[in-house]
């Protein structure tokens, strides 16, 4: 029996939508020490070409539309805006010291840590006019969001605490100790997360006033969590013990353990299911499978930090020859 | 090359710094323990590297030989505290939240440190051409920080425990008292702040710098040509620095790596040929006593120096 040429077609490109897809594109990597972005080809896994930038960047964070990923470089007192497509550079702005930052999940709040400077800048996202800065002690390190953009969650590194502050009122909420060095900070099921570095667990924070609820025992010096694109497992970097952890996001058990060696730092998902891993002190990026625990390793620059992956981009080609 | 070197302080951030960090609870300074790590791999292999040149050279053409040479192992004390241990780290600890508050409070009142790359854009894409022009910049303000250092008298106090030194070697270049090493710290802060100075961000090219200050306090007969004795300083141009009869404000040849700003104003000297260096108007303790004797005089004498008067120059 002959199958017909469109019937063929139609199952060629479902065989296709079941298969993980490729990870090809572009991927960011910000070079803390090194102060350059590596810009690496997802496919290849090598590094194309590299972005040179002023002091000390650290993280980014994609603009709402889509259309910038906004790096800060905290010595260098400056915001970058790239293409995350082409990483072309589209502008530079002055900001003071931006280490962390991170868009409220309406769009309308872009909240810029200052760890060195111990603030936190709250800034209209469209605008980027300042709305307030509330100096805070001290080192607000990473930060997350209530899904309803009510308020954002700030790790105050330097003194064992968080801060919740109220977005709509522009007041502190409450301040409350957590844990000693917290760090990585994440949203999750009505919950706020915690890494705190300076111990082996992750704190489960009550939103509502800051009393730890929970600790989950992941690995020493726990720094920092992300939550997979299908929100089923959170990863957990432990940069002391040289870990990467899973959780069940449903219940936080511990999953596996992965021997991600370096000082691992933050996590990007690709689409292929693989995470890519900073490894700070190993000038390295992890390609980690978690099927497997294998990884293939990118050679980037020094102190690799931040990471943005984008799936579509390609490098324009001046960017490239860099 | 550089990429070894900073595996190696990655190596000794993740495999000792970290688990005593973690061990004191003090997690909170890990960004700060790496960046003393990169410092202290980085001056490990300056001192490597200008050992493995300048004792050759020492060796092929001395300017002087000794038959008691305990006076330099005081100095090799100095290097080894200076560029590797107690004093990067001491700075960095020190420094890093005096320096976070003061860019603080300035930058809330309007003041961001300009940069070269600000001013200049294409230099964004010119690293090493950058560096090169913040270096003769640091150079300028490090031949000032010197000069100042001899006019005063309290200065000269800690300074001349530099100048004591009749065996001079390249091992010289960090013998100094801690508060000199304090002042300067503080005088390139201030610079740093004015122009916005990139702290780690080309070591190779740190490395090679520091390399050639200590050449320059080398016992090795060696000079860079008429013309290159105007473009670098060498042994000879830098050893008339330290001679004799240039000890206080008497003094020439203040430049560290480049003689530019001694041709500039006025204070260089290509004429003198090796001289016998050492400062005959400091006490012995300066010149031949243990560190910590050094230090102690040095102390004495700055506090004596300071409680006489304020600006008053020695002659």
């Amino acid at each position: 029996m002959q199958i017909p040429r469109a019937v063929g077609l139609a199952l060629w490109l479902l065989l296709l939508s079941a298969l993980p897809a490729a990870a090809s594109g572009l991927a960011f990597i910000i070079n803390s020490g090194g102060a350059s972005i590596s810009l690496v080809d997802m496919s290849s896994l090598k590094e194309m070409g590299r972005i040179p930038l002023l002091r000390e960047p650290h993280h980014c964070a994609l603009s709402p539309d889509g259309k910038s990923l906004l790096v800060g470089d905290t010595v260098g007192n400056e915001m970058l805006f790239f293409d995350p497509l082409t990483a072309a550079l589209q502008k530079r702005m002055p900001v003071p010291d931006p280490y962390q930052l991170g868009f409220s999940p309406n769009g309308k709040f872009l909240v810029v840590n200052g760890l060195a400077r111990n603030q936190v800048d709250v800034y209209n996202a469209a605008s980027m006019q300042l709305l307030k800065r509330f100096p805070i002690a001290s080192m607000p390190s990473h930060l997350d969001y209530a899904p309803d953009s009510s308020r954002v969650f700030v790790s105050l590194q330097g003194s064992d605490s968080m801060v919740a502050i109220d977005l709509n009122r522009l007041t502190v909420a409450w301040t409350a100790k957590v844990g000693k060095t917290p760090a990585g900070v994440l949203w999750h099921n009505g919950k706020v997360l915690v890494a705190d570095m300076g111990t082996d667990y992750v704190a489960v924070v009550d939103p509502a006033d800051g009393h730890v609820t929970e600790r989950i025992h992941t690995g020493k010096g726990a720094h920092n969590l992300f939550v997979s694109p299908d929100h089923k497992v959170i990863w957990v970097n432990n940069r002391v013990g040289g870990t990467t952890t899973s959780l069940d996001a449903s219940t936080l058990a511990p999953i596996r353990s992965y021997a991600i060696a370096g000082g691992p730092d933050d996590i990007a998902f690709a689409p292929d299911g693989k995470l890519w891993i900073t490894r700070r002190f190993a000038e390295k990026v992890a390609v980690l499978d978690p099927k497997t625990g294998e990884y293939e390793t990118v050679d980037v620059g020094r102190s690799p930090h931040g990471l943005f992956l984008s799936p579509k981009g390609i490098a324009a080609a001046s960017v490239a020859a860099r | 090359m550089g990429d070894a070197f900073d595996l190696a302080a990655g190596w000794l951030q993740e495999h000792l710094l970290l688990p005593l960090l973690y061990l004191l609870g003090l997690m909170q300074w890990e960004d700060v323990s790496y960046g003393w790590a990169l410092f202290a791999v980085y001056g490990a292999v300056q001192v490597a590297i200008t050992f493995a040149v300048c004792m050759p050279l020492e060796r092929w053409r001395p300017v002087e030989r000794w038959p008691d040479t305990r006076a330099v192992t005081v100095d090799v004390l100095y290097t080894v505290i200076s560029r590797v241990g107690v004093l990067p780290l001491f700075t960095f600890v020190l420094f890093y939240h005096a320096q976070v508050a003061l860019n603080g409070f300035l930058a809330d009142h309007g003041f961001v440190p300009p940069t070269l790359e600000r001013l200049l854009p294409f230099l964004l894409d010119q690293p090493v051409l950058t560096f090169i022009i913040y270096a003769i910049i640091l150079d300028c303000a490090d031949y000032w920080r010197h000069r100042l250092s001899h006019m005063f008298r309290w200065w000269w106090a800690l300074h001349s425990l530099h100048h004591a030194q009749r065996q001079m070697t390249f091992w010289s270049d960090d013998r100094n008292h801690v508060l000199d090493d304090l002042i300067a710290a503080l005088w390139f802060g201030a610079i740093a702040l004015a122009i916005g100075v990139p702290p780690l961000q080309f070591p190779l090219l740190v490395l090679l710098l520091r390399f050639l200050e200590s050449l320059s306090h080398a016992n090795a007969r060696v000079w860079f040509g008429t013309a290159g004795e105007r473009l670098l300083i060498s042994p000879r141009f830098h050893r008339a620095h330290h001679g004799l009869l240039a000890a206080g404000q008497r003094s020439c040849n203040y430049g560290a790596v480049l003689p530019w700003w001694d041709m500039l104003f006025g204070t260089a000297d290509f004429g003198r040929d090796y001289v016998a260096t050492g400062d005959p108007t400091g006490e012995e303790a300066l010149a031949s006593g243990s560190y910590f004797a050094q230090q102690w005089a040095g102390l004495r004498r700055f506090a004596a120096a300071f409680a006489r008067a304020g600006r008053s120059p020695i002659g």
